[in-house]
C-alpha cells in the first residue's frame, strides 16, 4: 500500500483522502513512508497521540514553560483599559491590521485616515483584504524607489568629490555649436507637430463614454493607458488628431484626467467634447474598433475615421462596445490578430496605448507584421508564415468562433455599409 | 477538420489495434503517424510551421491528441451511458473523464531538507538547526510553519518557542503564537490553549480574525467556553464574523447543554445573511437525540424547510444524522431508509410520488418575465440582439401555434462532428415531425447560405416539417430559445446540449436561478446518441423534482453521496425517506 502512493506522490493521495480516512496505517508501514508522505498522511488522519507531558516527560529536562512566565507578566505597552470596551471602529481596524501585519499578512505598515476610511467601507472581508493589499506593494514600491534615490544622490555626491579632487585640469577651451536645451526644443517641434495634425491630420477618436461602467480602479487605469497613448501620438512623425468625445465636463473622467494633466490640460494639441463622434464625423465614415467584432480589419484605410473605446473591461459584461456600435448603425472592425499571430493566452483585447502604437505603425508603414509588434509577446507565440493562398483557409479554422469574411480589400466598405441598410 | 482526421483515422485501422495504450500513454508515437497521414495527405505540412516548435506547442499537440481520443472514444464506444442522466449528480465528471487531459503533474520540488525534529530540542540543538537552513525565510517562522502543516507534537513546538523567548529577552513574536496555537488546536491541548489565550490577553489589546477563530475552536471545549462568545463580540466589531465562528461558538453551546444559546446564534448567523455549515445543522439533529421537546422539534424541522428554500443538500453523514434523530422521536414511529426514485417519481422506499418537477402558473409567469428582463434585455438590447429583430421574433411567435419542441439548431446540428450539420438537424427534425408535434428550429441567417457543411436542399427540408427563425450572425439564439419555449406553454420542451450556466447567471437573485434550473431539468431535452439508420435517441425528463419535501407524515430528503463529487448544476440522486408507521 505505501510503495504504491509513494510512486504516485501526493496527487493520488490528495484525491483518495476520502478513502484514507477510514483507516490508519499500521504503524510498521507508516515508518516506511517518505517525509512528504508523513506529512500527507498526518495531515489526513486524526493526530496521532503523542506521548503527553504530563505522563511521561521528555527525557532531557528542558525548561519549556519559563517564557509563558515573561510573556504573561511582561507589561502591556498598550493596556487595555475597561474603558476602552466602546471604543471607535476605525481605531479596532486599525488595531486589526496593525495585527495582521504582525502575522506577516500583506498589509501596509502606515495608513492614512482617508485609505482607512476606504477599507472600512469595503464590504467583504476579501475585498478588504484585497484592498490592504494594495495599499501594501504600493508602499513596497514606494519605499524601493526612495532606497534606489538616496543611492543615486550618494554616488552623485561621491562623483562631485571626486571631481573636486581632480583639480589639476587644464581649462581647456571648447567650441560647441549647440546649447544644451534638447528637451524643449523636442517639446517645441512636437507642438509645432502637434498643431499640424490639428489642422490637417488624419482624425483618431477615443469613446469615453464608459465612465459608468467601470469602478474607480478600472477609471484610473483607463486614463493612464489614454495619457500613454496621447504621449505615443504626440512622439510620432505624423500624429493623428485626437479627439475626446462624450467626455462630459464635471465627470468622473473629467475631473480625473485634469488630475493627472494639471495645467497641461488646457494646452494640450487634442479636441476635447462633449458630443459625440456621430455628430462630427459622417457616419459611413466612422469605423468602430472593438475586439467583439465580426469583421476583421484587412488594411489600414487613411480617409475614415476609427474609433476605440476608452474602457478596460475588467466587469464580467461582455460585448458593451459592440453593442453601441450596433446601436449606432456603425461599421465595426477587430484587429487580424489570429491571422498572423499563433495566438496564446489573454483577452484579444488590447490595451489603449498598445491600439495607438499599432494603429500608427500602420498609418506610417501599412505592414501588419511590423504594426503587431506592439501586441504583448505573453499573448502569442510567433507569426503565422503562411503563403497568402492557404490563409484564407487557415484562418477560417482558427476563426471558428468568427464568421470571417473573405471580401475582396474595396468590397468591405460597401458590404459594412450594406450590413445597417435594412 | 474533424471529419477528416476520423476517416484518416479510420484507413488505419492496423493503428488502432497495434497501440492499445493510446488512451493511457502521452501518445507520441501515435501522434507522429497520426500528424503524418492526417496532413500529409492533405499537403497541410504548413500547419505547424511555426518559428518557434515544440515549447509553445503543447497546447496545440495536446489537443489534437484529445481529439483525436474524442474521436476513438466516439468512434469505439457509446457516448455516455444512458443511466446518469445529464443533470444528475457525476454526470459532470464522468463527461470529463470522456476526453482526458494529459497533466504534467508532478511533485513540487522539496525546497529545504531540514528534517523537522521529532522530540523537544534544546538550545544548542535549535542553533545548529538553524545554521543548516539555506532558505531566504526567516528561520523561526518557517520552522514553525512546517510544523504546523505536518501537525508536530506540542512539545516540538514548545520548545522552539521557549529558545526564540531565551533569544529576545522572554519576548515571543505573534506569529509563532498564533502557529503554536494552532498546533495546541489540533492536537486538542485545551490547558495550552488557555495558557496562550491568557498570554495573548495580556499582551495585546485585539487579535486578528485568524487568532480569533482558533481560539474560539479552542476554547468551545472548555469550562470557558462562554469566553469564546466575547471573542466573537469582538470579531464583530471589526468584521462579520465567518460561518466557521459560529459553528463553533453553537458547536460549543450544545456542548454545554445551553440550547437557547446555540438557537440565538443560529438566529443571529442567518441575519447576517450566511449560509450556515451543514456540520452546524447537523449538531442541532445530533443533539435533537437526547431532547424531547416540541419547540425544539419544530426548529429542526425549520432547519429542513430551510435547506428546501434555498436548495441545499445535507451530506451523507447528515442524512444518517436526520434519520437517526426521527427515529428517537418517541411515539410516532419514524421509519427512515436510504433509497432511490424511479424515473416515474415514485420513491422505491414508500412508493409515494416525489413533488413534480412542473412549475405553479405564478411561478412560470415571474420566470418568463425575468428571463425577458435579464436575460434578453439584461440593460442592453443592443448586447445580445437588436429591437428590430426582437419585435421580429415577438411578431413570429405571436403568429405561429405553441410548439411543442423548440430546437437550437447549431447546437444541435454540431453534437456529432463527424456528420453534416444539416443532415443531423434534419434527421432530428424529420424524426420528431413523424410524431406530428409542432416544432420550430432557431438559428442564425448564416445556415441558409449554401456551404459544405449546410446544403441548401436539407435545409429547405427542415423549414418545410418546422417553423423556422433565423437570428442575425451576431446575435444570441438561446434567449430566444428560453422565451420561445417559455411562450409556448408548460408542456413544451427545449433541445439543446448547453447547460445555459451563462444565461441562468444573468438572472440576479438566487431564488429565481432555482426556478430556471428547475423548469431547465423539466424541459430540457437532450440528444443522447444516434444510431445509424439516423434515429436519434434521446435523454428522458424526469418528472419529478430533486428537493427536501414532507407530506407531514412523510419526509423526503436527497442527499449527496460521500463517493460521488456533485457539481453545481447536478442534483444529487440519492434519497433519504422516512415515513411515520400509523
Amino acid at each position: 500500500m505505501s510503495v504504491f502512493l509513494k510512486m504516485n506522490g501526493s496527487i493520488i493521495l490528495r484525491s483518495l483522502d476520502r478513502f484514507l480516512v477510514p483507516f490508519t496505517i499500521p504503524r510498521k508501514r507508516r515508518v516506511l513512508c517518505s517525509g512528504v508522505l508523513q506529512r500527507y498522511l498526518s495531515s489526513k488522519i486524526p493526530a496521532v497521540s503523542y506521548p503527553n507531558k504530563e505522563s511521561t516527560s521528555p527525557p532531557e529536562k528542558l525548561e519549556l514553560d519559563s517564557w509563558k512566565i515573561t510573556m504573561k507578566s511582561s507589561v502591556q505597552d498598550v493596556s487595555a483599559d475597561s474603558g476602552s470596551k466602546d471604543e471607535d471602529p476605525v481605531v479596532a481596524m486599525k488595531e486589526l491590521i496593525e495585527m495582521w501585519r504582525l502575522l506577516g499578512r500583506e498589509v501596509p505598515e502606515h495608513i492614512s485616515e482617508e485609505e482607512l476610511k476606504t477599507a472600512m467601507e469595503c464590504v467583504s472581508k476579501s475585498s478588504k483584504k484585497k484592498y490592504l493589499r494594495y495599499l501594501y506593494i504600493k508602499e513596497k514600491a514606494k519605499k524601493a524607489r526612495q532606497t534606489k534615490k538616496e543611492l543615486k544622490a550618494a554616488t552623485k555626491e561621491k562623483a562631485i568629490k571626486d571631481q573636486l579632487l581632480e583639480t589639476t585640469k587644464e581649462d581647456k577651451q571648447q567650441n560647441f555649436l549647440f546649447l544644451r536645451l534638447w528637451d524643449r526644443n523636442m517639446d517645441t517641434a512636437m507642438g509645432w507637430k502637434g498643431a499640424q495634425a490639428m489642422q490637417f491630420g488624419q482624425p483618431l477618436v477615443f469613446d469615453m463614454d464608459y465612465g459608468n461602467y467601470m469602478k474607480p480602479k478600472e477609471l484610473r487605469n483607463t486614463v493612464c493607458q489614454l495619457l500613454e497613448s496621447e504621449g505615443w501620438n504626440r512622439r510620432d512623425v505624423d500624429p493623428f488628431h485626437i479627439y475626446f468625445c462624450n467626455l462630459q465636463v464635471g465627470g468622473v473622467y473629467h475631473k480625473e484626467l485634469v488630475r493627472r494633466y494639471e495645467e497641461k490640460w488646457s494646452k494640450l494639441l487634442l479636441t476635447t467634447t462633449e458630443k459625440s463622434y456621430v455628430d462630427l464625423f459622417p457616419k459611413d465614415s466612422i469605423i468602430y474598433l472593438t475586439a467583439d467584432s465580426p469583421n476583421v480589419m484587412t488594411t489600414f484605410k487613411h480617409d475614415k475615421i476609427y474609433v476605440v473605446g476608452s474602457f478596460v473591461d475588467k466587469g464580467t459584461q461582455k460585448g458593451i462596445s459592440l453593442a453601441k456600435a450596433k446601436r449606432l448603425k456603425l461599421a465595426t472592425e477587430c484587429l487580424p490578430l489570429d491571422r498572423y499571430l499563433q495566438w496564446d493566452t489573454g483577452t484579444k483585447n488590447l490595451t489603449l496605448d498598445q491600439m495607438m502604437r499599432i494603429l500608427l505603425c500602420l498609418k506610417n508603414t501599412g505592414s501588419w507584421e511590423e504594426a503587431l509588434r506592439f501586441v504583448p509577446k505573453r499573448k502569442h507565440a510567433g507569426y503565422l508564415e503562411i503563403s497568402p493562398s492557404s490563409q484564407e483557409e487557415l484562418v477560417n479554422r482558427l476563426k471558428r468562433s468568427k464568421t470571417f469574411n473573405s471580401f475582396p480589400k474595396d468590397s468591405l466598405k460597401i458590404h459594412t455599409q450594406k450590413r445597417w441598410l435594412k | 477538420m474533424m471529419t477528416f482526421c476520423f476517416t484518416g483515422i479510420r484507413s488505419l485501422p492496423k493503428l488502432w489495434k497495434s497501440n492499445p495504450y493510446l488512451g493511457l500513454g502521452p501518445g507520441h508515437s501515435f501522434l507522429s503517424l497520426f500528424l503524418e497521414n492526417c496532413y500529409g495527405i492533405r499537403n497541410q505540412q504548413k500547419w505547424f510551421s511555426l518559428k518557434t516548435v515544440s515549447a509553445q506547442n503543447t497546447k496545440a499537440v495536446n489537443l489534437l491528441i484529445a481529439k483525436a481520443r474524442y474521436l476513438r472514444n466516439e468512434g469505439s464506444s457509446k457516448q455516455v451511458s444512458s443511466d446518469t442522466h445529464l443533470f444528475a449528480a457525476g454526470a459532470a465528471k464522468k463527461r470529463s473523464q470522456m476526453n482526458p487531459h494529459r497533466k504534467d503533474d508532478a511533485l513540487p520540488p522539496m525546497r529545504n531538507t531540514i528534517q523537522l525534529p521529532t522530540k523537544p530540542l534544546n538550545s544548542e540543538e535549535w542553533d545548529r538547526l538553524k545554521e543548516d537552513f539555506k532558505g531566504r525565510a526567516n528561520f523561526e517562522s518557517w520552522i514553525i510553519s512546517q510544523m504546523a502543516q505536518s501537525c508536530s507534537s506540542v512539545d516540538v513546538a514548545k520548545s522552539l518557542l521557549a529558545w526564540v523567548a531565551a533569544k529576545n529577552n522572554g519576548i515571543v513574536g505573534y506569529d509563532l503564537l498564533v502557529k503554536y496555537l494552532y498546533l495546541c488546536v489540533v492536537h486538542k491541548q485545551t490547558s495550552e490553549i488557555i495558557d496562550v489565550y491568557e498570554i495573548m490577553k495580556a499582551r495585546y489589546k485585539r487579535l486578528e480574525s485568524g487568532g480569533y477563530t482558533l481560539l474560539i475552536q479552542g476554547l468551545i471545549h472548555s469550562d470557558r467556553w462562554r469566553e469564546a462568545l466575547l471573542l466573537l463580540e469582538d470579531v464583530k466589531k471589526v468584521m462579520i464574523p465567518s460561518k466557521k465562528n459560529y459553528n463553533d461558538c453553537i458547536e460549543g453551546a450544545l456542548l454545554h447543554q445551553d440550547v437557547n444559546l446555540a438557537w440565538n446564534l443560529y438566529q443571529e448567523l442567518l441575519g447576517y445573511d450566511l449560509i450556515p455549515m451543514l456540520k452546524t445543522l447537523k449538531a442541532f439533529f445530533d443533539f435533537g437525540k437526547n431532547i424531547k421537546d416540541d419547540q425544539y422539534s419544530n426548529k429542526l424541522f425549520d432547519i429542513l424547510l430551510y435547506l428546501r428554500n434555498n436548495h441545499l443538500y445535507p451530506e451523507e453523514s447528515f442524512a444518517h444524522s436526520i434519520k437517526t434523530w426521527f427515529e428517537s422521536v418517541p411515539g410516532e414511529h419514524w421509519k427512515g431508509q436510504f433509497t432511490t426514485v424511479k424515473e416515474s417519481g415514485q420513491c422505491l422506499g414508500c412508493g409515494k410520488t416525489i413533488e413534480s418537477i412542473h412549475l405553479s402558473s405564478e411561478e412560470y409567469e415571474s420566470l418568463k418575465g425575468k428571463i425577458m428582463k435579464d436575460v434578453i434585455d439584461g440593460g442592453d438590447l443592443y448586447k445580445k440582439t437588436t429591437p428590430q429583430e426582437l419585435e421580429r421574433f415577438q411578431n413570429f411567435v405571436k403568429c405561429c401555434p405553441p410548439f411543442d419542441i423548440v430546437i437550437d439548431g447549431l447546437n444541435v446540428a454540431k453534437t456529432f462532428p463527424k456528420a453534416r450539420e444539416s443532415q443531423v438537424l434534419l434527421d432530428v427534425v424529420s424524426q420528431l415531425a413523424k410524431q406530428n408535434l409542432e416544432l420550430l428550429v432557431l438559428g442564425r441567417k448564416h445556415m441558409l447560405t449554401q456551404h459544405s457543411r449546410w446544403r441548401k436542399d436539407e435545409m429547405k427540408m427542415v423549414q418545410k416539417q418546422a417553423s423556422c427563425f433565423f437570428a442575425d450572425n451576431i446575435s444570441e439564439d438561446d434567449p430566444f430559445l428560453l422565451y420561445a419555449t417559455l411562450h409556448s406553454g408548460n408542456h413544451c420542451k427545449f433541445i439543446t446540449k448547453d447547460l445555459m450556466r451563462d444565461h441562468k447567471a444573468c438572472l440576479h437573485n438566487a431564488k429565481t436561478q432555482h426556478l430556471f434550473f428547475k423548469w431547465q431539468r423539466g424541459h430540457q431535452l437532450a440528444i443522447l446518441n444516434r444510431l445509424p439508420g439516423s434515429k436519434i435517441i434521446f435523454q428522458n425528463i424526469p418528472s419529478y423534482d430533486t428537493v427536501v419535501q414532507t407530506t407531514g407524515d412523510s419526509w423526503h430528503i436527497p442527499y449527496d453521496d460521500d463517493m460521488v463529487e456533485r457539481y453545481s448544476y447536478e442534483v444529487p440522486t440519492k434519497w433519504l425517506c422516512l415515513h411515520r408507521k400509523t
